[in-house]
């Protein structure tokens, strides 16, 4: 079995990306700045309706307004909108007005039908169906084991609770798009996407072209979490304007287009019980859960599929649980895989509760932690940030802090699987040294390229900036997808495999025994005219799966006007072999981020009257912001023994329930709802009067 | 947006002439120009009055400023004197949008702005506001909406610097027809918000807001506002509260609160109650007690209550530091 060298000078040390300069200084082209000869602007008209038949669409105005170049319907009619931003129609033409002209003059003949966006209402049976022949409510699935009733009764202390977490959504600062040229000879799709390979046999598979045929090309992006699996909708439709116009088309969705349809994180609504032991050992647990994927389990999905189920009681072992999940369909956009999917919601019910159980107890809830947490790594984990968070001196009774403005703690941790999978990769070695090493892989914005060029020159004896990386086109040898962390453990095997290869050839031709380092340019000066080409492929021994991880959380909260404000967060995160710490941290702190925006700001809200979503932007729908970040302290526990890991979703997962923890540990009450924002906290003290 | 002519004016007379029957002035542009991409706002005409002279001046007496319309929110933010002067403007200023929002957007932009209203704003959602017939938002999702519902259009008042300059007495000068000045109170220029669900102020198509003139008073002021967010976030609640200290009392206080009603917020009998009064805890909940008389929460906005009272005891207790 191949291992990794236990001597490094790059693997493992905090190298800076080889492409910062590119985008810093805005060089390092993404989907939005091709500009292929001819290029033409598309654009997508989407449902006024969250439901509704459509009985005709008109284009012969669009197609006769100046610069248009092609018109599409993207289904036949009659057909059934199902959720408002569906896609109708699409234009492509030379400017940005002729499309935005062109869309106002389709006209869209329909019959508007009842429909329902709320879970809550969605439930109930007199509800209007999103599907005629299916209940909106599917029949929960149930998961039992021990006998629960029995165990709940044995338990010394049994907590109860209500959580909710909101539709999330994606909202990746790149917006969905592509810029595709279909000819005769085929098709090419500069696309931003974290599966070139996916969004190639999407693309084939759904116009009906041989994947031989379909080039797709993603050099930068901006940013995924799940969403840019396939070419989608949009992607197809860019295709078949190209054809029509026979020009290439860019597609790039609006931000408003972007809370429609192109996923989202599902909610959930979990009523929980969790009983204990006077020992303080878990004993029997209960949920019953319900969320919405929107229309339906739905969109292109990998490292997890895009269903409302929640894996619970998440990290915990308890001998006695019942659980039943269902699912409930709304007049909304589907979800898909959105940055660990089911885990957040997942730690935010099951952390909470724990934490109320220890209440209960009269525990310190670290050490209920600590005493049922069945991972060692995570345990040691938490032992090392308690000591650096300063958990004891910080840790009081919940609400005991003094003031109207009190600060409170919480911790929890999390689970992700990630591992490797089957990615080739080949080097082009040239004789005057230059090395050049080509992967159909894409760089989701965590540092591909980066991570390359160290994984090759640390074992070539090379510097990063040696290497020359190209990525991000299905011309490459394949990998696959960027997605549940399993990037970093998928190509760095296969780059490690090459150099093995590269260093073995490299001496057999030059008669060099040792080709590394200082050796190299003399080794590679001896292939003469002929480059050496040499390939790998992913190896078993380098990568494995299975990452923990736990985060701490200072707040401060307001009691009087409700607004929290997060102090510092401490996350202590296992991985494996990390490849770059500095690109790890930088994945640390976004994740992070985002997990803010999900205890405090972010959620999807529909209106009921109208079906529309009305936070289509970002000052209503609300992320993280530059003002709202707090000090952040990242330790990476370092275990190479395991191999290469990814944690770009296992560092999300925790962020909101430790929040949420430290929220209620500042108040003495629980706002058991996310977002928690300052009118939930008010509410959550008895300081909102009911509204009659 | 739909196509429409530019012209640049160059004095407030010729802005008037150029904006035909369908024209809007473009200042920033912050808001205008999101309304016209939603095809809420479609004029035939943009007047750009940015380069209309004297009306990016600040202006300083003993007795009174006149900032003129065009003056940046930035500058407000930054201008050395004023934060001393008027801190509660300063405060306001400085909490409007994002720093590159401040670069651009101005006094005149900022309180004529209209409804953020998350309906308003919906581009298929054609609510009271825009000559529909119903307010969705009454019924709907009203988490950002009005405390003060009497009216038919229940979306608030945004403009933080129309908060702080109620409380600062300030005048603002509009050109209103061919060599008619109108002079207008804060609470004028939002009067008709309050009557008419499609206005959002009182200014008639055609009127330029030209500066605004603050009375130097001996006051001290001060301005909060609470957010969902830390920085770059509308207002859930904003309050300004202004008067002189004399002897320990407090005299000509003036308490406004924004964001819960569709005007700036004031109430004489809590102005009345301050009067001679010691500035403490007390009093200041006396005086939250009265402003908020009368407030009929909605569905989702009850919340606002506590934060409305928590900001007019803090920034009136400012007022002692």
């Amino acid at each position: 079995m191949p291992s990794w060298p236990e001597k490094h000078t790059y693997i493992g040390a905090h190298t800076r990306r080889i492409d910062g300069p590119a985008k810093v200084s805005g060089t390092a082209r993404y989907t939005s700045d091709v500009q292929p000869s001819g290029w033409l602007y598309g654009m997508i008209l989407r449902s006024k309706w969250p439901k509704a038949t459509i009985t005709s669409i008109n284009l012969e105005k669009a197609r006769k307004l100046p610069g248009i170049k092609a018109a599409i319907l993207v289904r036949d009619c009659p057909r059934t909108v199902r959720y408002y931003g569906e896609e109708l129609a699409a234009v492509a033409g030379t400017s940005k007005q002729a499309c935005l002209d062109a869309l106002r003059s389709i006209e869209v003949e329909a019959r508007p039908l009842p429909f329902v966006v709320h879970e809550e209402d969605a439930k109930d049976e007199g509800s209007p169906r999103v599907w005629d022949k299916v209940a909106n409510l599917s029949k929960p699935r149930l998961d039992e084991h021990g006998d629960v009733d029995k165990a709940f009764a044995e338990c010394a202390a049994v907590v109860e609770g209500f959580f909710t977490t909101p539709v999330q959504i994606h909202n990746c600062l790149e917006t969905h798009g592509n810029t595709i040229s279909w000819t005769e000879e085929g098709l090419t799709a500069w696309s931003s996407t974290q599966g070139i390979t996916s969004v190639r046999d999407g693309l084939a598979g759904n116009l009906d072209v041989p994947q031989s045929q379909v080039r797709v090309i993603s050099e930068y992006m901006g940013g995924g979490f799940g969403s840019k699996f396939g070419p989608g909708v949009e992607g197809a439709v860019a295709a078949r304007l190209s054809k029509e116009a026979k020009a290439p088309v860019k597609l790039m969705l609006p931000r408003f287009d972007e809370a429609l349809a192109v996923g989202n994180r599902p909610s959930s609504f979990q009523q929980l019980k969790l009983g204990a032991t006077a020992e303080g050992k878990l004993h029997a647990f209960q949920m019953d859960n319900y969320g919405t994927a929107g229309i339906g389990s739905g969109g292109v999905t990998e490292g997890g599929g895009g269903g409302a189920e929640i894996r619970m009681p998440y990290i915990y072992h308890v001998p006695n649980i019942r659980v039943r999940q269902s699912g409930v369909n709304v007049d909304a956009g589907s979800a898909r895989a959105f940055r660990a999917p089911g885990h957040p919601p997942a730690s935010f019910g099951m952390e909470s509760i724990m934490d109320e159980l220890a209440v209960k107890l009269n525990l310190d809830p670290l050490e209920l932690r600590l005493r049922n947490d069945p991972s060692e790594v995570r345990r040691k984990e938490y032992r090392l940030g308690a000591e650096r968070f300063g958990w004891t001196e910080k840790y009081r009774k919940p609400g005991s802090s003094p003031g109207p403005i009190k600060t409170g703690v919480g911790c929890a941790g999390a689970t992700w699987g990630g591992g490797g999978h089957g990615t080739h990769a080949e080097a082009q070695i040239n004789p005057d040294s230059s090395i050049e090493f080509r992967c159909g892989t894409q760089d989701l914005g965590t540092g591909t390229y980066t991570l390359i060029a160290v994984v090759a020159a640390d074992l070539l004896g090379l510097k990063p900036e040696q290497i020359t990386v190209r990525i991000g086109d299905t011309r490459y040898p394949p990998s696959g997808g960027s997605g549940g962390s399993t990037t970093a453990a998928s190509v760095s095997p296969a780059i490690y495999d090459v150099c093995m290869n590269a260093l073995q050839q490299l001496q057999e031709r030059s008669s060099i025994t040792d080709a590394r380092g200082p050796n190299w340019a003399a080794a590679c000066k001896k292939l003469g005219v002929e480059p050496l080409i040499v390939s790998g492929r992913w190896q078993r021994g380098l990568s494995s799966s299975g990452a923990g991880g736990v985060q701490f959380a200072e707040v401060r909260v307001d009691t009087e006007t409700g607004f929290v404000k997060v102090k510092k967060i401490t996350c202590i995160q296992d991985g494996g072999m990390f490849v770059n710490e500095l690109t790890a941290e930088s994945q640390v702190n976004g994740g992070i981020l985002m997990g803010m925006g999900y205890a405090l700001y972010e959620g999807r809200v529909m209106d009921r009257t109208s079906g529309v979503v009305l936070n289509p932007n970002f000052e209503t729908y609300k992320l993280t912001g530059l003002a709202d970040t707090p000090e952040i302290d990242v330790v990476l526990l370092d275990m190479p023994e395991r191999g290469v890991i990814g944690i770009g979703e296992p560092v999300t997962i925790p962020t909101a329930a430790a929040i949420a923890n430290a929220v209620a540990n500042a108040l003495g009450v629980r706002v058991s709802s996310l977002p928690i924002t300052p009118a939930k906290v008010l509410a959550a003290l008895g300081k909102v009067k009911p509204v009659a | 947006m739909k196509a429409f002519q530019f012209v640049t004016a160059t004095s407030p007379e010729r802005a008037r002439d150029l904006l035909g029957n369908n024209g809007r002035f473009l200042g920033g542009g912050i808001d205008l120009l999101g309304e016209m991409k939603e095809y809420i706002a479609q004029p035939d005409t943009l007047v750009d009055v940015k380069a209309v002279p004297d009306l990016h001046r600040i202006d300083q007496t003993d007795k009174s400023w006149s900032i003129g319309a065009n003056v940046t929110v930035a500058e407000l933010e930054d201008h050395p004197d004023l934060k001393s002067v008027f801190p509660g403007l300063q405060q306001a200023a400085a909490e409007v949008g994002s720093r590159q929002i401040r670069n651009v957007a101005t006094l005149g932009g900022n309180l004529a702005q209209h409804s953020r209203c998350w309906y308003y704003r919906q581009r298929d959602v054609h609510c009271l506001k825009k000559g529909g017939d119903m307010c969705y938002a009454r019924h709907g999702d009203n988490r950002y909406h009005s405390l003060f519902t009497g009216t038919t259009c229940i979306s608030p008042v945004v403009s933080n610097l129309a908060i702080a300059l109620a409380a600062l007495n300030a005048a603002v000068v509009v050109q209103r027809g061919p060599n008619n000045l109108a002079r207008m109170s804060i609470a004028d220029l939002y009067a008709r918000a309050w009557e008419n669900p499609i206005s959002q102020n009182s200014l008639d198509p055609g009127d330029l807001i030209l500066r605004v003139e603050l009375p130097v008073q001996n006051r001290r002021s001060a301005y909060l506002q609470v957010s969902d967010k830390s920085a770059f976030d509308w207002a859930l609640v904003s309050c300004a509260s202004a008067g002189g200290i004399q002897g320990g009392k407090l005299h000509q206080a003036r308490v406004v609160l924004g964001a819960i009603a569709n005007v700036p917020y004031q109430v004489q009998a809590a102005n009345q109650f301050l009067e001679g009064k010691t500035l403490d805890e007390d009093n200041a909940n006396k005086a939250a007690d009265l402003m908020l008389q009368g407030a009929e929460p909605l569905s989702d906005n009850a919340y606002k209550l506590p934060i409305a009272r928590a900001l007019i005891r803090r920034t009136l207790l400012q007022l002692k530091a």
